[in-house]
């Protein structure tokens, strides 16, 4: 508060606060850009709006609309499309957000200024929920947008050869049909936070017409967010009070069951949520690393490193970066081939490319070469309804094989061989409002969660027996052994005996020559399943990827083998919230 | 009737059926309901589970690692290389990838899970076998000498052996219609009769094992058993048989009331009368054991009960008519033979010598594979004896070094030395509910201790009958051999000594409790004495009956 109030800027001292607060306010007014001013004034009226002793505000200037669409899968395009809101309606605008998932190409027809969000996952896959419409999007029968301004902004990560393929075919077919692109496309990776802030900056100036009011911000009514609460750059060392590897030891599998304390951390959640994880890398890998370029024994580049970075994934920029440090020939040609460049990346870490071509890169740009290490996220299996001050977790141990050495994901061995019994875990909550219970307790549920997709219906089931729900519980699992993999069998045979879990159906792949899969489960009870249907019953499903593609491949063909329309079935379940899926 | 347990349930199972069809449903618990445990016995399954787990399951949120043991009924051991080449199907589908020969000549699978089950007994069922009454309180496996080199003789005891299995099973529906899905067939009380006539509804009071002997050879142990035929052979041939009855291994420890038994000899049949006996015997036993009392339920202790010539009236009652008195036996030898020998056809027979009956694939001893690649060629049979050995029979001369050359390929022996080839062990951990200690995994590595102990007394090529079981109900009839351990705790074992090589002397208590090192040190000083003051070719077990005497109990 070096810069002292100017009288042009300062409140007059006949305004009704005593000196020192008028003190205080031209202290901050003075500094305040016109911008944080005309938010200031509409903050005030909307203040004033809210409260009941409120005079009646005056009529809002006509504001320049906005649609924010988002296209999510995890959260992070709409947590972007809700934070491009918030500076939108800083600006002035009337903007508003739309799941994707939730519009139609009709709409879609009637919107002017468009900004969209838009994640991309896999093999370049759409969001689940957005299926359906980006592929009527991308179909003959979409309608021309010629009255459309828009800016898309795809989230990805470049370890994967269709990095940010779905925003990219969304920018290029909305120009395709006519609307105009105000901003190029901007393609961000799993570091996107700031990248995209400043491209929402940008973007919002474009969209802005000549002359801006403030808009009176409606307070947040509900829960007003508690600024002690962790979040990602503020996690909470949540310490584990359990941490136990649920398969037998005759398994080939390990995942390990952690309870975490929450205890005096504020943290609340909801069944669905998902708790992010600030993981750390191996210390024997960030040894390797060391090693590899020359820096063994520098501690602080070792800290940075072991928390920092994310030190085992490689991109193609990140190859084309190493073979200029390195002017490896072979490098330099592996480049220039991207299929063959895309392979390597896909069967190799970063260790593999400092010691394919070995070079001593300074520590500041091995740094920059690298991203920061992302969170990971997992779905809480415990409702706090049930457990309290306690988030549970259920996390494999990822492993994968190079050449003789045996590899581990970086986050999942972190929290099961690294982490024991009274440490601590960075933590935060990621909600995930797209994957609830049904409102109303009578509502039957079936779950469908291999593997540690059933992490969040051992939620859902604590849940609902707190809670007292009335609805009927249908469970299928599924693993490789049933001996030696089950998990939670005891806590399922229990919750069978009391007749929470109505029913449950198992997939076992290796007990027998065929491999059995639940959607194979599915399939066997279609009867039933579509009995559960036609009384309302929510499908859940959660876990692996392909997994939520075979269970839609499979209701779809139990739809149709029921003579009926599937696809305008599985949409109008879609639309009511009655098929969600969590999967990764 | 009021009775033990057991009773009840065998009462209310609607002729075995109870509900093991609906605990098949069941997928959320890998186990059957307790009562229906008692009745997958009579269906050839016993409900086990992995006790080297049960440490772990509980905190792990897992139940008990339950599976199944599956034991298929094969009279006198006989299989075709088709059958054979079906169940190692069996084993690698759905059992872990071994096949335990039993010691009543008998296959048994382990570790199939319940999902499994039905699955199993199909594919035993398509090789023309099946694992009815290879358990529970019915007659067992029949059991039949294994030497087919004894041409026509032979052939003659193991049919006997097939009849009197056909004969006595069960002949409840419940089998066909659990399994097999076959169709379901209601039964009233009225029909009781009907559906059991031999057995009636509360079946037998407890197990019931018969087995048929071609002296001068003994490899059926036939006086260890409920019913013995025993071949009168005058002239080359087969003129009736001595039917010798109470037989039994089974005891419980600190239980005077329990005791293992030899079998008497109840009189002498005709060939053609000697299914007819068989049931009445099986009748007999059925009026009269004790129902009450499981462990004093064989039949060893309703002729000690009864006495010998009560009991044969009983059986007469049943009969028509009693059986004269025995015509007398010799038995010279217990044992299997190993290597190749000639029958009387010209076809060659080849014994293998299978450690404790464990058919698997180690990484220097491919025996599973190799004994595959052998039924492959299709020719001959398979004939398990009763020691835990195998007999690849019936082998034309040119096949001979092929099977030979198959088996030196995965390193499989065709001849074994020392204690090996008359060493048995019952499965007992980690599967066997009822084990108290170790048998067939610490087997191996005793008798190589002993092997070596041996050695230095100059014992290698003297057999010895060695039988080790992780309890005292004997499966591996240790009560009957030279050298007899069975299990008391975890690494403790009770020694038994001196019972004659030829299975017509039980064994005696040596050492009440001994671990490892307490076995080798007493056999190794026993050894001792026996190798400087036995007389020329006498036997261990003869040496020791008399040399030593029996701790004061």
């Amino acid at each position: 508060m070096t810069r002292a109030a100017s009288a042009l800027a300062g409140l007059p001292e006949t305004a009704p606060f005593p000196a020192e607060q008028i003190a205080l306010l031209n202290s901050v007014l003075a500094g305040a850009s016109h911008v944080q001013r005309a938010w200031l004034s509409g903050f005030l009226a909307g203040l004033d709006a809210g409260s009941p002793q409120s005079l009646p505000a005056s009529p809002p200037a006509a504001r320049p609309k906005l649609a924010i669409l988002f296209a999510s899968e995890s959260g992070n395009a709409e947590a972007l499309a809700a934070s491009a809101k918030k500076a939108a309606s800083r600006q002035g605008f009337a903007a508003t957000v739309h799941d994707l998932a939730d519009i139609s190409l009709d709409q879609l027809a009637t919107m002017r200024d468009v900004m969209v969000f838009a994640s991309t996952w896999g093999e370049g896959d759409p969001p689940q929920r957005v299926e359906t419409v980006f592929a009527a999007l991308m179909s003959p029968r979409a309608p021309r947008l010629d009255q459309m301004r828009f800016a898309v902004l795809g989230l990805g990560d470049r370890a994967y050869p269709k990095f940010c393929a779905v925003a990219e075919a969304i920018d290029g077919r909305l120009a395709a049909l006519g609307a105009t692109r105000l901003v190029p496309m901007l393609a961000c990776d799993v570091d996107y936070q700031q990248a995209a802030t400043g491209w929402i900056g940008t973007t919002l100036t474009s969209f802005a017409p000549e002359r801006m009011d403030a808009e009176i911000i409606p307070l947040e009514t509900r829960r007003p967010p508690s600024p002690a609460l962790p979040q990602a750059n503020r996690p909470f060392a949540a310490t584990i009070t359990e941490h136990i590897n649920l398969h037998s030891s005759r398994s080939s599998a390990e995942t390990v069951h952690l309870e975490l304390s929450l205890a005096e951390s504020g943290i609340t959640y909801e069944p669905g949520d998902a708790l992010a994880v600030q993981a750390k890398n191996h210390p024997a890998m960030v040894e390797a690393l060391l090693h590899a370029t020359g820096h063994a024994g520098n501690a602080a580049l070792a800290e940075t490193l072991l928390t920092g970075r994310d030190i085992t994934t490689l991109t193609p920029p990140m190859l084309a970066t190493y073979a200029d440090l390195s002017n490896d020939a072979a490098l330099r040609a592996l480049v220039e081939n991207k299929q063959a460049a895309a392979d390597w990346i896909a069967s190799h870490l970063v260790i593999d490319l400092l010691r394919a071509a070995p070079a001593k890169p300074s520590a500041e740009a091995l740094l920059a070469m690298l991203r920061p290490l992302p969170p990971r996220y997992y779905s809480i299996a415990s409702s706090q309804k049930a457990v309290g001050d306690q988030a549970d977790l259920l996390v494999a141990l990822f492993s994968f094989q190079h050449e003789t050495e045996t590899r581990h994901g970086v986050a999942s061995h972190y929290l099961t061989r690294q982490l024991r019994r009274g440490d601590t875990v960075p933590v935060w909550v990621k909600p995930n409002p797209h994957f609830r219970l049904p409102a109303d307790p009578t509502r039957p549920v079936i779950m469908i969660g291999p593997g540690t997709g059933v992490a969040p219906f051992r939620a859902f089931l604590q849940d609902r027996r707190e809670t007292g729900a009335t609805g009927r519980n249908w469970l299928f699992f599924g693993h490789r052994n049933y001996t030696h993999d089950f998990l939670y069998q005891l806590e399922w045979q229990d919750a069978h005996k009391d007749g929470l879990l109505t029913r449950i159906d198992l997939a076992f792949s290796r007990d027998q020559p065929e491999k059995i899969y639940v959607q194979h489960r599915l399939w066997q009870q279609r009867a039933a399943l579509l009995d559960w249907l036609a009384d309302g019953a929510h499908l859940y499903v959660c876990g692996d990827r392909r997994m939520g593609q075979a269970i839609d491949a499979t209701l779809a063909r139990i739809l149709t083998g029921a003579g009926r329309d599937a696809e305008q079935e599985m949409a109008a379940l879609r639309q009511q919230g009655r098929y969600l899926k969590d999967v990764y | 009737m009021a009775g033990s347990r057991n009773e009840t349930i065998k009462d209310r199972s609607n002729y075995l059926r109870g509900t093991i069809a609906e605990g098949l449903e069941n997928a959320i618990t890998g186990a059957l309901d307790d009562d229906d445990t008692q009745l997958t016995k009579f269906h050839g399954i016993y409900q086990q589970d992995d006790r080297d787990l049960r440490p772990e399951r509980g905190r792990k949120k897992l139940e008990k690692a339950f599976s199944f043991m599956a034991r298929v009924r094969i009279p006198g051991g006989v299989l075709t290389p088709a059958q054979w080449r079906a169940l190692d199907a069996i084993a690698g589908t759905f059992a872990g990838g071994q096949l335990r020969l039993t010691t009543r000549q008998a296959v048994q699978f382990h570790h199939v899970i319940k999902n499994n089950l039905k699955a199993s007994i199909a594919a035993i069922n398509a090789a023309l076998l099946d694992t009815l009454a290879a358990c529970g309180d019915v007659n067992r496996n029949v059991m039949c000498d294994a030497n087919p080199h004894r041409g026509a003789l032979h052939a003659e005891a193991q049919a006997l052996a097939a009849e009197l299995s056909a004969h006595l099973l069960p002949h409840t529906r419940a089998y066909h219609e659990i399994w097999l899905d076959g169709d379901k067939i209601i039964t009233t009380e009225a029909e009781a009769d009907e559906n059991e006539p031999i057995y009636g509804k509360f079946y037998l009071p407890r197990k019931f094992k018969i087995a048929v002997a071609l002296p001068p050879e003994n490899d059926v142990d036939v006086l260890t058993n409920d019913l013995g035929f025993v071949a009168i052979i005058e002239a080359g041939a087969i003129i009736g048989y001595d039917v010798t009855v109470g037989g039994g291994m089974g005891t419980t420890h600190g239980d005077a009331s329990t005791f293992p038994r030899l079998a008497d000899t109840l009189g002498f049949c005709l060939k053609h009368q000697a299914v007819a006996v068989a049931e009445a015997v099986v009748k007999a036993q059925r009026d009269h054991g004790n129902r009450q009392e499981r462990k004093n339920a064989r039949l060893k202790y309703t002729v000690e009960r009864m006495g010998l010539a009560a009991f044969h009236d009983a059986v007469a009652g049943h009969l028509g008519y009693h059986l004269p008195p025995g015509r007398g036996f010799i038995f010279t030898s217990m044992g299997d033979g190993f290597g190749w020998v000639a029958g009387d056809d010209g076809l060659w027979h080849l014994g293998l010598s299978i450690l404790a009956g464990r058919v698997n694939d180690t990484e220097t001893r491919r025996l599973r594979t190799a004994l595959r690649e052998v039924a492959s060629l299709d020719i001959g049979d398979f004939r398990l004896t009763g020691n835990q050995n195998l007999v690849i029979a019936r082998i034309p001369s040119e096949y001979r070094q092929r099977i030979e050359a198959i088996l030196a390929g995965h390193g499989v022996p065709i001849t074994e030395s020392g204690l090996r080839r008359d060493a048995m062990a019952c499965v007992a951990l980690p599967t066997c509910g009822l084990a108290l200690a170790e048998s067939e995994r610490f087997l191996p590595r005793l008798l190589e201790r002993l092997g070596a102990v041996q050695a230095r007394h100059g014992l290698t090529e003297q057999r010895i009958t060695l039988r080790m079981t992780g309890c005292p109900n004997g499966c591996a009839r240790p009560f009957n051999a030279e050298i007899g351990l069975v299990g008391r705790s975890p690494g403790h074992y009770a020694l038994y000594l001196g019972a004659s090589p030829l299975g017509t002397r039980l064994n005696t208590p040596h050492a009440p409790d001994l671990d490892e090192d307490g076995i080798i040190d007493t056999l190794d000083r026993l050894f001792g004495q026996y190798a400087a003051t036995r007389a020329d070719g006498e036997h261990f077990g003869d040496w020791a009956s008399h040399a030593l005497t029996p701790p004061s109990q």
